[in-house]
């Protein structure tokens, strides 16, 4: 954000220009910042222009440490640099000069040169001072030459700041902070108080040895005209860098030896596609007859010797109440091996809304002892089995052997621990009661009132 | 007449059906015998042959697929997963229209046979594991997970095998007990199925701890025992550097591998290997073990992996062993992982040294040795790359390709050693592992900080990096649409250049950590609402072992000893599991919060540094050093936002009395860092200060609260009350630059500009540097 070398060069060239026209020197200016630089020039020179004008403001007395006359800048290249920085922003209305502020503080300052203020009026066209057209085509020492102190009157900071402070900011700042910097540029203390550097005698004498304690004022502005940047000395806040992120030793990565996942070949392809076929054949014959024992054991076999064989027979829950009611041993046989499968709720399924008939009887009397079946699958079926029994009215003589059948299958179920009568008390005994001209019924009430 | 014309025809398709099955068949065996041959060529001219005569069969299409995968030396997986997608989604459509159009018959499930996707979408699953891509590989195996009753044996242990790993890989323990208990249903090799061998094992495992000797509880063989003498003998007990472990892998070499049968199961090549011969039972006892190690229930694992080594004694012992070796490890008995390791063989096989070479790199990254590590890591990085370039056939070179774990491993390391650039270069090539893994985000960010801190970010910010809001322009005319970018997931890396290290790419990869932090607590939440069996006992679990993994452990001790009930120590060891990881992420969560806080004030950026560090201040259970982070850092957003008295209420909350503060968190407080080491850990010291040392000290954050609340007093004008504050800040840390800043603002303004300029001569960390500019005569 500071100005570079050549930049610096060229300001401290046109400050120096006091005997040309103002305006010469400002159009100078314009045309070789280009626009974007010119605020950091601008900047800079406000800073420069501050370094009394500071010492001012300040609640506690900054000015012994500057020493009253010393003003890094003359009263030429002051004048300059006030036009600079007001016509930077000719199109603009006074109060949206980023500087203006600083313009106001110089204008009302009791212990700025007289004909500095006044020119500064002039520049913001205060009231009655309305001459900047005709000051500006003078030159910097023209115009203190022909500036008359007697009549003029300076306005309160006050009013200024009602005309042109309402917009005017105090100037670049971002946040909080920044307003309460204080400028940077800060005087050695070490150069002794009382040293006037105005007197000629630490001036570099040209063509003369240095002697100690000299220095030259246009190189002290120059190198702060080089080495300014915005923005002022803030207090600093501590910020701590959050800790990193702990490394758990699960973090870094041990590694095990996978067991080698590897491309498998599909050797299906092409196979001979006639496994289980002879079963499949059979039991598409065993959906519509009851098979032959040999018939049956052949596909006992089978399913045994290929434990997944059983999946590939083509038993679906549809054609399943088919085979129960022609082959019932190879349903049961089907369904043992196919417990573990996903899919024998719905096999189940079928069972229960199958019509009831002594096979199906069977096949889930069968079921109960060679796995375990589920508690909600066996309830479901008697319960469709014991409505089967009151639907079956028109034919009493079917009635009465359903009946027996079901009670036969409780009593068994309950012998069996398959079941525990206590989920079932209530519909079971109605249905003894109902069905108690059947001794088979009052057989199975006596049991269910001893295991009360 | 049509009847019987057409019976005729159909006589005659069958018959020419039966003619081209025999030849098909035959010809199907040749292309097998060539493929298991390693002749890819010839096997290729033969499926196509095969696909001329059967026009599209899927599967002759898929077994085309892999041969040519295997034939370009297994270089295109991209192309492989094409290919396998195309067959599966064309079995699947084959598979559709017969069970529609064809009446009840035994045709129904030939066909249904001939087109089952099972074997593609199993190899397709493969791919993605190879590619490192877990969560996908176990989301494509899921459904045949679901399935898996009907299909054979040996494709449905694959399955399961593969996907526990993939589980594994994933530390995802809910699915992986889910295949587990499959498995142990089917094979019976449960959770202690061996209660007799557990209860002696328990005996030996305290005596273990008591005496802290090796040898004593071993159960492996008296070979094996002379074996682990000379390693130990081999073993320098004070130096573990570099060169010692040379010394004791020379060593090593040189002893006959007595009893000690080579890692077979490890040399399996292509098509010798049916799963069947594998010992299952060693392998899901061996799983077991891994899935302990997961849910770092170390106790149990101990136990677990003796029953291993007694199954294995008379076989294959290797993995046993590294198991025993990384167990070790990870209860922080370093120097008996290191003799694990060498015991077990594995660097003595070309394709198993880079493992070796990396896990000893673990253990003395551990043990605080990083240089040592950091050459392990590099030698283990070279072995993984002569494996690729020797062995183009050996097939499955991806699978053996473990480097871009090795490489995530590097950025750690580097990151320990203060090498941002290393290791976020390093971070970077395993992004295309772990890009969904939220902790690889943070470290990546944290290497953008740590390159900041140590001056090696290019400034070039460009505005458009900073600008954080884009609306995107949708449709014209009436409908147009202004968008807001959502803050989601954003996709860095790939094929795309990784940018440079800046602090606008560590805000994103911090959103980036964030957003998939939440989503995976999404998914956690989400998910046990499913898992109806395993939530409930977890949810009863859940209180006994709330407070502590140690609690975990003695109860299912307990429980055990009470009556046996396996399930239970199972699912103590998940809910435990749990646990550490809520814990885990809760931590990760205040870090991704602390670091989001800090980058945006880096960035300027004061009102979403507040809202950062309010964010991180909300958290219940916050670590003491990161409400500190989140008081300080809303503390100066505060100030910066013009908001002096709340930044001061902030700071103030420290305060003793008027004028003093106490200590913001203490040492210690970097202790739950290390949350389940357990008690008997030996070498503790070494991991603990390998992660404080360059951490925050309790005194500094004092001092930063000092000097802090008088720079806020000194904003706010209060000189005098500012300067006692900067005179303790500046005792606690004397070359401070920013409080010796703060504390020449304050002599400014009071007027010793005299003082200021001393304190700047005292302080060390100011230069004065003369002025660049010559004068120019004008």
């Amino acid at each position: 954000m500071n100005m570079n070398m050549e930049e610096t060069a060229t300001v401290w060239s046109l400050l120096k220009s006091d005997l040309r026209p103002i305006e010469d020197v400002v159009a100078e200016f314009n045309s070789k910042f280009p626009r974007d630089r010119r605020f950091t020039a601008c900047n800079s020179l406000s800073l420069l222009l501050q370094a009394r004008a500071l010492a001012s403001l300040l609640p506690l007395n900054f000015l012994p440490l500057l020493g009253p006359d010393l003003m890094l800048l003359r009263s030429t290249d002051r004048i300059i640099a006030f036009a600079i920085m007001y016509q930077c922003y000719p199109s603009e209305k006074p109060s949206v000069n980023p500087f203006v502020s600083d313009m106001m503080n110089a204008a009302c300052n009791e212990q700025v040169e007289k004909h500095e203020r006044a020119f500064i009026l002039h520049l913001l066209q205060w009231n009655s001072y309305n001459k900047s057209k005709e000051i500006l085509k003078l030159s910097a020492v023209d115009y203190i030459k022909s500036f008359d102190p007697s009549t003029h009157d300076f306005p309160e900071l006050g009013e200024l700041q009602r005309e042109y402070g309402d917009k005017a900011g105090s100037g670049p700042s971002s946040h909080i902070a920044a307003d309460y910097a204080v400028k940077k540029l800060l005087h050695d203390p070490d150069v002794p108080r009382g040293c006037d550097p105005n007197s000629p005698e630490f001036d570099v004498q040209p063509g003369g040895n240095p002697k100690i304690g000299c220095g030259d004022r246009d190189e002290a502005v120059t190198g702060i005209l080089g080495s300014l940047t915005t923005g002022g000395l803030a207090p600093r806040w501590i910020r701590p860098c959050p800790p990193r992120y702990p490394v758990h030793q699960s973090e870094l990565l041990w590694i095990d030896p996978d067991n080698k996942h590897e491309l498998i070949w599909d050797d299906k392809m092409c196979a001979d596609t006639s496994r289980g076929a002879t079963v499949r054949d059979l039991l598409v014959k065993g959906l519509k007859v009851t098979l032959s024992p040999s018939e049956q054991e052949d596909i006992t076999t089978a399913l045994a010797n290929d434990a997944k064989l059983v999946y590939h027979c083509g038993i679906t829950p549809r054609k399943l109440p088919q085979l129960v009611e022609h082959n019932p041993q190879i349903a049961v046989e089907i369904l043992t091996k196919l417990i573990n499968s996903p899919e024998i709720v719905d096999y189940f399924t079928a069972l229960v809304s199958m019509d009831m008939s002594l096979h199906s009887m069977e096949v889930v009397n069968r079921l109960t002892t060679a796995v375990e079946l589920p508690k909600e699958f066996i309830r479901m079926y008697i319960t469709n089995c014991i409505s089967s029994c009151e639907n079956a009215k028109q034919d009493k003589y079917m009635q009465n052997r359903l009946v027996r059948l079901v009670c036969v299958f409780l009593q068994s179920l309950i012998r069996n621990n398959i079941i525990d009568v206590k989920d079932l008390f209530i519909e079971v005994q109605a249905f003894c009661i109902d069905f108690s001209r059947i001794r088979e019924a009052a057989g199975l009430f006596r049991l269910l009132k001893t295991l009360e | 007449m049509d009847s019987i014309s057409s019976d005729a025809a159909r006589d005659g398709s069958i018959c020419d059906e039966a003619i081209v099955l025999s030849v098909t068949s035959a010809l199907a065996k040749d292309a097998l015998s060539y493929f298991q041959s390693g002749k890819f060529h010839e096997c290729i001219d033969i499926l196509i042959q095969l696909n001329h005569k059967k026009r599209n069969d899927p599967k002759v299409l898929h077994n085309i697929a892999i041969a040519e995968y295997f034939k370009n030396a297994c270089s295109n997986s991209k192309k492989l997963l094409e290919d396998l997608n195309t067959v599966k989604k064309q079995s699947e459509e084959f598979a559709k229209e017969p069970l529609e159009a064809v009446n009840p018959g035994s045709n129904v499930s030939v066909s249904k046979h001939q087109f089952d996707s099972t074997i593609t979408t199993l190899n397709i699953a493969v791919t993605w594991f190879h590619l490192h891509q877990y969560a996908k590989c176990l989301s494509i195996l899921d459904p045949l997970f679901l399935n898996i009753e009907p299909l054979d044996e040996t494709i449905a242990l694959q399955i399961c095998f593969l996907m526990l790993d993939s589980a594994l890989a994933c530390h995802d323990a809910v699915k992986f007990l889910e295949v587990f208990g499959h498995l142990d249903k089917s094979f019976g090799v449960g959770f202690g199925t061996h209660e007799e061998i557990g209860s002696t094992m328990q005996l030996s495992s305290n005596q273990v701890s008591k005496t802290s000797s090796l040898l004593s509880s071993s159960a492996a063989s008296d070979a094996l025992k002379s074996d682990l003498a000379a390693a130990e003998s081999g073993l320098c007990e004070e130096g573990l550097e570099y060169d010692n472990v040379l010394a004791e892998i020379e060593a090593e070499k040189r002893m006959k591998p007595v009893g000690h049968i080579p890692a077979n199961n490890l040399l399996k090549t292509i098509g010798e290997r049916s799963i069947l011969t594998v010992d299952v039972k060693l392998e899901l006892q061996l799983y077991k073990v891994r899935f302990l190690l997961l849910t770092r229930n170390v106790k149990l694992a101990k136990r677990e992996v003796k029953h291993a080594m007694n199954i294995a004694q008379k076989r294959d012992s290797s993995m046993a062993l590294l198991l025993k070796s990384q167990l070790e490890y990870a209860h922080g008995n370093h120097r008996k992982a290191i003799k694990l390791l060498l015991v077990s063989g594995i660097q003595k096989e070309l394709r198993t040294s880079g493992i070796f070479n990396n896990n000893l790199g673990c253990i003395y990254y551990q043990l605080g040795k990083y240089q040592a590590a950091s050459v392990l890591f590099s030698k283990a990085l070279r072995n993984c790359s002569s494996l690729r370039k020797d062995n183009p056939v050996k097939l499955f070179s991806l699978s053996q390709d473990k480097s871009l774990l090795i490489t995530y491993n590097c950025g750690v390391l580097y990151l320990a050693c203060g090498k941002p650039l290393l290791a976020a270069q390093c971070f970077q090539k395993a992004s295309l592992v772990f890009c969904r893994q939220p902790l690889l985000w943070l470290r990546i960010a944290e290497c953008c900080i740590l390159a900041l801190q140590k001056g090696l970010l290019e400034e070039g910010n460009t505005s458009s990096d900073r600008s954080e809001i884009r609306v995107h322009v949708i449709g014209k005319g009436k409908w147009r649409q202004l968008m807001m970018e959502e803050n989601g997931f954003v996709e860095l890396g790939g094929s795309a250049q990784w940018p440079k290290l800046s602090l606008p790419l560590a805000r994103v990869c911090l959103s980036n950590s964030m957003y998939l932090l939440n989503v995976s607590l999404m998914n956690d939440y989400s998910k046990s609402d499913l898992e109806s069996p395993l939530s409930v006992m977890i949810n009863e679990t859940k209180e006994a072992s709330w407070s502590d993994h140690g609690d975990a452990d003695t109860n299912s001790e307990l429980k055990e000893a009470k009556g046996g009930m396996n399930q239970d120590i199972i699912q103590n060891s998940l809910s435990a599991y749990k646990d550490i990881r809520r814990r885990e992420n809760h931590l990760l969560k205040q870090a991704l919060l602390a670091n989001m806080a800090y980058v945006e004030l880096e960035l300027e950026n004061p009102i979403k540094a507040l809202s950062a560090a309010n964010s991180l201040l909300q958290l219940p259970d916050c670590s003491k050093i990161y409400v500190f982070l989140g008081h300080i850092y809303a503390a100066e957003a505060l100030c910066l936002l013009n908001r002096p008295g709340e930044a001061g209420a902030h700071l103030s909350a420290y305060l003793l009395g008027q004028e003093d503060f106490k200590l913001p968190f203490a040492q210690e407080d970097f202790d739950p860092w290390r949350m389940n080491m357990s008690s008997d850990c030996e070498e503790t010291s070494d991991c603990s200060t390998g992660n404080a040392r360059d951490s925050l000290k309790p005194e500094e954050a004092r001092g930063a609260l000092f000097a802090n609340l008088a720079a806020l007093f000194a904003t706010q004008g209060h000189y005098d009350q500012a300067r006692p504050f900067i005179q303790h800040a500046l005792a606690l840390l004397p070359s401070n630059v920013q409080a010796t800043i703060t504390a020449v603002y304050i002599d400014l303004m009071v007027g010793r500009s005299q003082d200021a300029v001393a304190r700047l001569k005292q302080c060390t960390r100011v230069s004065f540097v003369p002025g660049r500019l010559e004068v120019r005569a004008s």
